[in-house]
């Protein structure tokens, strides 16, 4: 068990973009600045390209995978037959929720990332 | 392609090996599709790697099955693909010697004497300076930070960059989702097959965190991972609805009340919805599944299959715009320059400048010469006067620069000409960074450092580009791909004069002139 969650934070580490972070250093978040106001708004996605990103907008890609992860175990889990009822039903709508949840943040996330995403 | 169908066929039998024929053929389908393999597998990005990963993934599969089943043939046959001879002799011994005190004895001389000879050997070689220690490339696999300070031409290559979120989600979707959940199965059902994907998959994943361009390696280990995880949900998720069939048998035959304490009806007497449930998440599964299938083939076909010398963009209207430059200049410097003609350019055009143009250039993508590619790269940030005495020692004739101003595209060379002078610092230490940079910015505005605005290369790319209107409502000179007014206008040469800008400006091509007489 220990192992297993050892590997999933390495896995979450690598996945987030951990080297891209500490090699390239970009910013936590980036800003832009409104044209009309002055004002200066934050910028979560890095635009335009793919293969870059802000730190934050890492680590939140990250944690979605691993999410939708963990809902596939605790769908796993729910199957097996030794344990009591309740708990079997309460991982099974984890379970579905965090695989539903995952899956649609990441689409979310890639469709405001890359502009074009599934269009011709 | 032919090894890419291959590679399909072999990841069957692997995923076979690990798990079961169901997680073989799902393993088949995913790597089938997969951006990570198709990138280097397609017509036109086809490279050593498509077959190199269908040798490696054969290997692994070959050692799988030694382990396995410990015949020597097996054995025999992954010693041929591969250098682990040892492991798989070893693993062959193991089974013969059904003695484990005599296996370990063996074990304990072979493993001390070949490190030991190895050791010794490896020491003679080092000390004697026949081995160097790790070539650049791979030692930047265990210390990431290695290239950016030492090796910039390393560092410069956008495929050796580490890897951020958004590509692995383009080259894997779903499987990201997949991965930990089939590395939680494997732990569940360890075997020595399974012990060793997980290894495989967890060092490629991280080696693929370091650099773009490992993502293929990793590639078939994260298919055949997911696929043991979309396997077993899969197999738990029918095995619900086929328990409820044999319930209903059972009870019209034994008759009622008697089958409370078989274990398959254990399910279906709490949870009347199991078998919808089961339905519900299976079509859940298969839509997922399809929308990976739907990932990959727009991949494939936005990312993978445009090719790379001829360019194309949406218009105004989005109508279909095709920039055709490259060759336009390739060509005519096929037709209009002597034979023996030398030209010199960024080492990115060396093999295309030699295959369309058929003229011989001084740097090209073979980049092991460092010291030549950074005498090109000083001459490009060296003042002209500078810069044509480097040009004349190495006798060119022509030299050729990319200029996205006019159109937009960003792959330019002044997009690529810090890389340029970190090259050519990192031999000549008379090229430094900070000169080129307006408090760590590169800019090439008014505001721009003077030795940029001044050399060879922002000199050739934007000649005459002070006259030119390249967007409506913008002034005259304004560079489209850097989005600014450029700084300099009044570009003046002295010792090359234009040959050749193709139609959209994009190659520009520049004769050196002969020296003056002197009398």
């Amino acid at each position: 068990m220990t192992v297993f969650s050892l590997v999933l934070l390495t896995y979450f580490m690598v996945v987030s973009g951990f080297v891209y972070d500490v090699i390239v250093e970009p910013p936590g978040i980036g800003s832009t600045q409104d044209p009309a106001t002055g004002a200066v708004r934050p910028v979560v996605f890095l635009p335009g390209r793919v293969n870059g990103q802000y730190i934050i907008e890492g680590l939140s890609s990250g944690f979605m995978f691993v999410l939708g992860g963990i809902g596939i175990v605790l769908l796993d889990l729910a199957l097996d037959k030794n344990r009591a009822r309740s708990v079997k039903v309460s991982y099974a709508i984890a379970g579905i929720s965090s695989v539903v949840i995952a899956y649609v943040m990441t689409t979310l996330f890639i469709r405001i990332k890359i502009p074009g995403y599934l269009r011709n | 392609p032919f090894f890419a169908s291959n590679t399909t066929l072999v990841a069957y039998f692997f995923g076979k090996e690990i798990w079961d024929s169901g997680a073989g053929l799902v393993a088949a389908i995913l790597i089938a599709v997969c951006p990570g393999y198709i990138s280097r597998s397609v017509a036109g990005s086809y490279d050593n790697e498509g077959v190199a990963i269908f040798a490696l993934l054969f290997t692994f599969y070959v050692f799988v099955k030694a382990v396995n089943t410990g015949s020597l043939a097996w054995s025999l046959a992954s010693a041929f693909g591969y250098f682990y001879m040892v492991f798989y002799f070893l693993d062959w011994v193991k089974h013969m010697l059904s003695d484990t005190k005599l296996f370990q004895a063996f074990l304990r001389i072979t493993v001390t004497s070949a490190v030991a000879v190895g050791g010794i050997a490896l020491g003679l070689g080092m000390v004697s300076g026949y081995i160097s220690p790790w070539t650049g490339r791979f030692y930047s696999l265990l210390d990431p930070t290695y290239a950016k300070d030492h090796i910039p031409i390393i560092a410069s290559v956008s495929e050796h960059q580490p890897t951020a979120w958004s590509s692995f989600m383009f080259d894997f979707h779903i499987l990201l989702f997949l991965f930990p959940a089939g590395l939680y199965f494997c732990f569940k059902r360890l075997s020595d097959a399974t012990i060793f994907i997980v290894m495989y998959g967890l060092t490629s994943m991280y080696f693929a965190g370091v650099m773009v361009r490992l993502i293929l390696v990793a590639t078939p280990a994260v298919c055949l991972i997911s696929a043991i995880a979309v396997s077993a949900t899969v197999k738990n998720l029918t095995v619900l609805l086929r328990s409820k069939n044999k319930v209903v048998q059972t009870g019209s035959t034994k008759g009622s009340g008697g089958s409370k304490s078989s274990s398959k009806a254990l399910l279906d007497q709490s949870q009347p919805f199991q078998k919808n449930g089961a339905i519900a998440l299976l079509f859940g599964a298969f839509y997922l599944l399809s929308r990976y299938a739907t990932h990959c083939t727009w991949v494939t076909s936005e990312a993978y299959s445009s090719p790379s010398i001829v360019l194309a963009a949406r218009g105004a209207h989005g109508n279909r715009v095709i920039f055709d430059d490259y060759r336009e200049a390739y060509f005519w410097l096929r037709q209009n320059t002597p034979q023996d003609a030398k030209v010199m350019s960024w080492w990115d055009y060396g093999y295309q400048i030699t295959a369309m143009g058929n003229r011989t250039v001084i740097v090209d993508n073979n980049t092991w010469n460092n010291t030549h590619i950074a005498t090109v790269g000083r001459a490009m940030s060296s003042y002209e006067d500078e810069a044509i005495e480097i040009i004349r020692s190495l006798d060119v004739d022509y030299v050729l620069v990319v200029f996205g101003g006019v159109t937009g595209y960003s792959s330019d060379d002044i997009n690529k000409f810090l890389w340029m002078v970190r090259i050519g610092g990192g031999v000549f230490p008379v090229i430094k960074e900070p000169d080129y940079l307006v408090n760590g910015e590169y800019r090439v505005d008014k505001g721009a450092a003077p030795k940029m605005l001044n050399c060879l290369m922002y000199k050739l790319c934007y000649y005459r580009f002070g006259e030119m209107m390249t967007e409506y409502g913008k002034p005259p000179g304004y560079d489209r791909a850097r989005g600014v007014e450029i700084g300099n206008k009044d570009v003046k040469l002295e010792h090359l004069e234009e040959a050749f800008t193709t139609s959209n400006w994009i190659v520009r091509i520049y004769r050196v002139k002969p020296p003056n007489n002197r009398w």
